[in-house]
């Protein structure tokens, strides 16, 4: 059993209640336990590029909150773990911004030391759990499963550890459940974020480029990130983006740790298929029947 | 003292230079590889290579009234490739900061973003629905209606609660008095 300190994200509750679903029960299956973290808020990237200093002083508080445990700390939501990383780095190596943030969080009875590791759910499959084990833990073997790894950005942007421009843990995780991975250019390019609101046909052409590419390298479904603001932007706005041959597109996205989860023998439902928008249903119905029990039913 | 470094600047690159993030702006070489990076450049009226170089020439008015800034997603591929590691993001958003703080209102709707998602933490947590809603009634109404399609698939499946989410007081006031602390700070001048 590994333990971990969990910090979900504000959207891990709304439009992420799919990826959450799944996570929870993955986790079950490899034996790992995420302790949410108690009064946790907000981690501060919503007022990042306003006010960067308050930012980081609200993500601080959440970083000294989670220190205590003696755990590392792990998010889901790559919005999330910029951001608490992010703010640990400054805090930990800028000494003007460490009085600053020190300053700010007098108002509040915490301090922080700067000892938190905060890590992606993403880097403890990989490299704390293992990929033989995921491997092991497969029933329902994916395979002829043509599927295209987004990333998005700051999974690995910028702090990594994954590659910047072409990361390969997503990757290696699909294969270990006997997909088959394809290339394509895009997958770590933006997908727009919280801009859907205010500039609508910009993030229309972020997501058709996205789309555009991976049907043009042979993928049949996305395997998303686990972060619900570049998972929901793929999801729910397929309908309103026509691809080349003026057809709206159709493509199948589900969470990684959704496809882990059906992978590993658990029923769409289980893991919150039932709640994507696009016709992610598809895409897996073929391995549905695979274990012995379900041909049984 | 930095305060004074702070109220001694004359030019606006010694401005940007002091805001957190627009430190290396000196060190720019003017390679343009952030505008060849940037996924949304086509919609920039200042491309950022072109904004560093406008900040350098002083141009304070024309960057800060501009929307440019108010484009950037945020997705650091120009500051992972930038070969002087002056980190355009940061530097683009010290930007924004400035514009903000001395009251510029370029047209865009990403400002109104931009300060609703600010006002949506001090509850603590993000409810995603009222922000929608305060988004739409601030700007237009009519992009509200064209969002419900995509709004009601959310809503069917629950994925937008109508309700706020489950938060404590005690989160949101610390939240909320952090944040004052801070632009208490910025108001002062001992912090940017």
């Amino acid at each position: 059993m590994k333990q971990y300190t969990y910090f979900p994200g504000c959207a891990m509750a709304s439009t992420g209640k799919p990826i959450q679903a799944s996570i929870d029960a993955v986790c079950k299956v490899l034996d790992i336990e995420l302790k949410e973290l108690e009064d946790w808020t907000c981690c501060g990237c919503p007022g990042e590029s306003i006010n960067e200093l308050s930012a980081t002083a609200i993500a601080t508080r959440n970083l000294a909150l989670a220190e205590k445990f003696q755990l590392d700390m792990v998010t889901a939501c790559s919005c999330c773990y910029r951001n608490l990383l992010a703010a640990h780095v400054t805090y930990t190596e800028d000494p003007r911004i460490r009085e600053q943030v020190k300053k700010a969080l007098a108002a509040t009875d915490l301090e922080y030391k700067g000892t938190l590791r905060v890590r992606n759910l993403v880097d403890i499959f990989v490299n704390d759990i293992g990929l033989d084990v995921i491997a092991s833990k497969v029933q329902r073997k994916l395979n002829g499963m043509k599927v295209a790894n987004y990333y998005g950005c700051h999974q690995t942007r910028p702090y990594g550890p994954d590659d910047f421009e072409f990361p390969v843990w997503q990757d290696q995780v699909t294969e270990a459940l006997g997909a088959e991975t394809v290339f394509f250019p895009l997958k770590a390019q933006c997908c727009g974020g919280t801009q859907l609101f205010s500039n609508k046909e910009m993030i229309y052409k972020l997501l058709y480029k996205i789309l555009d590419n991976v049907e043009e390298h042979g993928g049949k479904c996305i395997s998303s990130t686990l972060c619900p603001l570049c998972f929901t932007n793929l999801d729910a706005n397929q309908g309103r983006i026509k691809n080349r041959d003026g057809k709206k597109f159709d493509m199948p996205v589900l969470a990684l740790t959704q496809l882990m989860g059906i992978a590993f023998g658990l029923s769409p439902k289980d893991v919150g298929l039932n709640k994507n928008i696009s016709p992610a249903l598809k895409a897996v119905r073929p391995y549905l029947k695979s274990t012995a029990q379900e041909v049984l039913k | 003292m930095e305060t004074e470094t702070i109220k001694e600047a004359k030019t606006f690159v010694d401005e940007v230079a002091a805001e957190p993030g627009g430190e290396k702006i000196n060190e720019c070489i003017q390679c343009g590889v952030c505008s060849g990076s940037c996924p949304t450049v086509e919609w920039w009226q200042y491309p950022p290579r072109k904004i560093i170089a406008m900040i350098r020439a002083g141009k304070r008015d024309m960057v800060l009234s501009s929307t440019s800034a108010f484009n950037c997603v945020t997705c650091y591929s120009c500051m992972v490739r930038c070969p002087r590691n002056i980190n355009p993001t940061q530097l683009i958003h010290a930007v924004e900061a400035i514009a903000e703080r001395e009251g510029y209102k370029p047209k865009t709707p990403t400002l109104t973003l931009h300060r609703g998602l600010r006002d949506a933490m001090k509850q603590g947590r993000v409810w995603e629905f009222s922000l929608a809603m305060l988004f739409y009634f601030k700007t237009s109404l009519l992009e509200g209606i064209k969002m419900m399609p995509v709004a009601w698939d959310l809503i069917s499946r629950g994925l937008m609660p109508l309700l706020p989410p489950k938060r404590t007081k005690k989160g949101g006031q610390e939240v909320t008095a952090i944040m004052k602390a801070v632009e208490a700070m910025q108001k002062s001048g001992g912090a940017k």
